[in-house]
Formats: structure tokens, C-alpha cells, sequence
């Protein structure tokens, strides 16, 4: 997701064709071409040029509501006519379908779903199934250290960088709280927003990191140098 | 130079035109094609074609239009039928050049409606992708992004591009 700005202009995107699975879109304002999964303009006027992240989150519907007030948040309603188009079984057709580029050779199948996350120049894959299966997962890329988290729905994961008060600190669920929450060492628990709920830090969130879900053929070929969670 | 000689020359120069007019809709066509790897020099080549397609593709056809009127008194049935075919094909191909297919396969969003979280019908097993500014928060329910791919959208006055 982008903010859609780019040298002080308002743009407007739509699909214009597709590059290695991967698809691209074009500004109605200056007809230049932008590659979707890095913002950058790739060709026209504004080649050169990137989008600025928009952060977001990938969380199940129920969560999402869970942690919203309510009369402030809108979901986006399906467009009429093309309910038909809206394939709940998406991800399995796209799991068949062939890709343009493979990358062998470090443990991942092409359509393996990774968390990437890049940080000081550094790139480092997570496959998802890892993290759901043992969150919280902690790291460290280029020295900052990092918590991937799955929330109380099971399905959800954030990044967060996990640092308070200038220490690293080191995330745990705590499984005998009938409520979803983290601990740390500090004596702080957490919440699944990055929000301290009690302990010193209560009240302070920690840092989310930003991260892209794709499939590990796409995130290698555009992180040629990346590389994968291993523990 | 005898007429015979030049007709030869000028329905080459047809011929070619009309390879032209088709190619710049093909070379495109077949190099941004999904399921299939694109360098990085093919995808330069083929947008730099499809910049040059609509005004090339109309100047071709009206070069195949010209020639053709042209030779048209001194060609057999045969080379007539030949001139209309290529003419057909290179109006379709001056016609192709200008739509965008892949808006075809995943209409666009024109206008956005939203409902309150309350009234939305989704499970809440289905996955969205979620922002929030300020005190508003948008969630796009990506059984829809999937198939529409991007979504122009304003929130409390920041613009963005959701897509997936």
C-alpha cells in the first residue's frame, strides 16, 4: 500500500500488465509505469521516482474490529456486479499457478509465503509458516532486533521492533493468561497492538515494522541478497 | 523504371507497413504476458513500443490505406481481397494498441462505497488489509483487492493507492 504522491503530484493508478507475476500500473496524470510491489517508476516522466509505504495491516476481519471503535471505521463495500469475481479460494489457485522465475537453494519452494523485512539495507525472509507456528519469533537484522507476532485470531502476524527504553527486550506469550498477551523480562505485558497494558512501560507502544507478505519467488528476485529465518 | 517494378516495390512497401502496424501491438502483447519471465531490456523494449504504438499504428494505416488505393486499379482480385485483409488487420491493430485488455480481465474500481464495520457482510475469518489516520481507520477485505488489484483512496485527506 502507497501513499499515491510522488515530486508534490496527486496520482491516480490503474492496472497496466503484469511483469514477472508481478503487476504494474500506470499514473492516469503522467502515463508513467510503476512496478506495484516496490513503488517505483520504472519508465515515463517519473522513472526513478518512489512511492512512500503506507503503513497497514494484514489482520483477519474479526480482529480488525476487535481493536477498532466502532463509528469511525468503514470497510470498503464489494462492487456491484462483480460478487462473482471474488474468489474465496483464490489463494489456492494462485498456489498452482507457474512461476516465471525460481530461486533454489535456500530451502524455500517458489510459492513459499514469506514476511520480508528490510532493515539498514538488509533483507531477511521469514516464511510464514515459521512464525505461525512459533510466535513470538525473535531476531535481528543489521543489529536492530525484532519480534514477528501472531495475534489471538491465529491468522494475524505484526512486526514489531522490540526495543524499550533503549533496551532490547525479549517478547513471550504468556500461555496461562485466559487473555491473548506478551510479557517481557522487565515485567511489562503487552498487547497485540505493540501497547504496553501494565509494568513500567505501560501505556507506551513499541516501534511496528514494516513488511511485505509475497511469495518467496518475488521477494528473491526483487532481494537478491536476502536472507531466510532459520531457527 | 516500368510500372510492373514499381507496383512490386510498393505493395513490398504495403506489406511492410502492415508488419508494422501488427507488431505494435504484438511485441507488447507477447512480452508482458503472464506466467512468463520478463528481462528486464524486453519489458523496457516493450513499453517504449507501447509508447510509440498509437500515433505509429495510425501512420501505418494510413500508408497501407494510400498504397493500397494506390495499386488498386492495376491488381488482380486476388491482390485486392489481400490489401482489404491487411487493411482490417492493421485498423484492429490501431484499435488494440489503444485499450487496456488487462482492465478487461479486473475491472477497476470507479467509485468506492464503504459501510460502517458493523454493516459489512464478511466473516470474521476473512483477511483485510487495514490502515488508520487519525481517528479513522479503512479495512479492504482482499477477496476483493485480489481481484480488483488497486484502489484509489483518500483517507482524511491523504491519498494513497491500496493494491494487491
Amino acid at each position: 500500500m502507497w501513499k499515491r504522491t510522488a515530486r508534490g503530484r496527486e496520482l491516480h493508478f490503474y492496472l497496466a500488465g503484469i511483469n514477472n507475476q508481478n503487476f504494474l500500473m500506470r499514473d492516469r496524470e503522467t502515463g508513467s509505469w510503476w512496478q506495484q510491489v516496490t513503488g517505483r517508476a520504472i519508465a515515463g516522466e517519473l522513472a526513478g521516482s518512489a512511492l512512500e509505504l503506507m503503513p497497514n495491516d494484514e489482520l483477519t476481519f474479526g480482529l480488525w474490529k476487535s481493536e477498532t471503535p466502532q463509528g469511525r471505521a468503514l470497510v470498503l463495500a464489494p462492487v456491484s456486479g462483480h460478487e462473482k469475481d471474488y474468489d474465496k479460494e483464490w489463494e489456492k489457485e494462485v498456489a498452482k499457478y507457474p512461476v516465471p522465475l525460481t530461486f533454489p537453494g535456500q530451502g524455500l519452494k517458489d510459492r513459499d509465503v514469506v514476511l520480508g523485512i528490510v532493515i539498514g539495507g538488509q533483507a531477511r525472509a521469514f516464511p510464514l509458516e515459521k512464525v505461525r507456528g512459533a510466535s513470538p519469533v525473535d531476531d535481528k537484522i543489521g543489529g536492530v532486533p525484532v519480534a514477528l507476532v501472531t495475534g489471538p485470531d491465529g491468522e494475524s502476524v505484526r512486526i514489531f521492533r522490540s526495543q524499550w527504553n533503549g533496551l532490547d527486550i525479549e517478547l513471550y506469550r504468556d500461555a496461562q493468561n485466559p487473555e491473548w498477551r506478551l510479557v517481557d523480562s522487565q515485567g511489562n505485558t503487552w498487547n497485540f497492538t505493540g501497547c504496553a497494558t501494565s509494568g513500567p512501560a505501560a501505556g507506551q507502544c513499541l516501534e511496528k515494522i514494516n513488511f511485505l507478505k509475497d511469495y518467496w519467488f518475488d521477494w528473491k528476485n526483487y532481494n537478491p541478497q536476502t536472507t531466510v529465518y532459520s531457527h | 523504371m516500368d510500372s510492373r517494378s514499381e507496383n512490386r516495390k510498393l505493395w513490398l512497401l504495403l506489406g511492410l507497413l502492415a508488419a508494422l502496424s501488427l507488431s505494435l501491438f504484438l511485441i507488447p502483447a507477447f512480452i508482458i504476458r503472464p506466467f512468463r519471465y520478463q528481462s528486464e531490456s524486453a519489458l523496457a523494449l516493450a513499453i517504449a513500443v507501447k509508447r510509440i504504438a498509437p500515433a505509429l499504428s495510425l501512420a501505418a494505416l494510413a500508408g497501407v490505406l494510400a498504397l493500397g488505393l494506390r495499386l488498386w486499379r492495376s491488381s488482380s482480385k486476388l491482390l485486392r481481397s489481400g490489401f482489404v485483409v491487411t487493411l482490417v488487420l492493421g485498423a484492429a491493430s490501431a484499435v488494440m494498441v489503444r485499450q487496456n485488455y488487462f482492465e478487461w480481465m479486473f475491472h477497476p474500481i470507479t467509485a468506492a462505497g464503504f459501510v460502517s464495520a458493523g454493516d459489512a457482510r464478511l466473516s470474521d475469518k476473512e483477511m483485510v488489509m487495514a490502515v488508520q489516520v487519525g481517528p479513522e481507520a479503512r479495512a479492504y477485505p482482499i477477496v476483493q483487492m485480489a481481484y480488483h488489484h488497486i484502489l484509489n483512496d483518500t483517507v482524511v485527506g491523504v491519498p494513497i493507492a491500496v493494491t494487491y
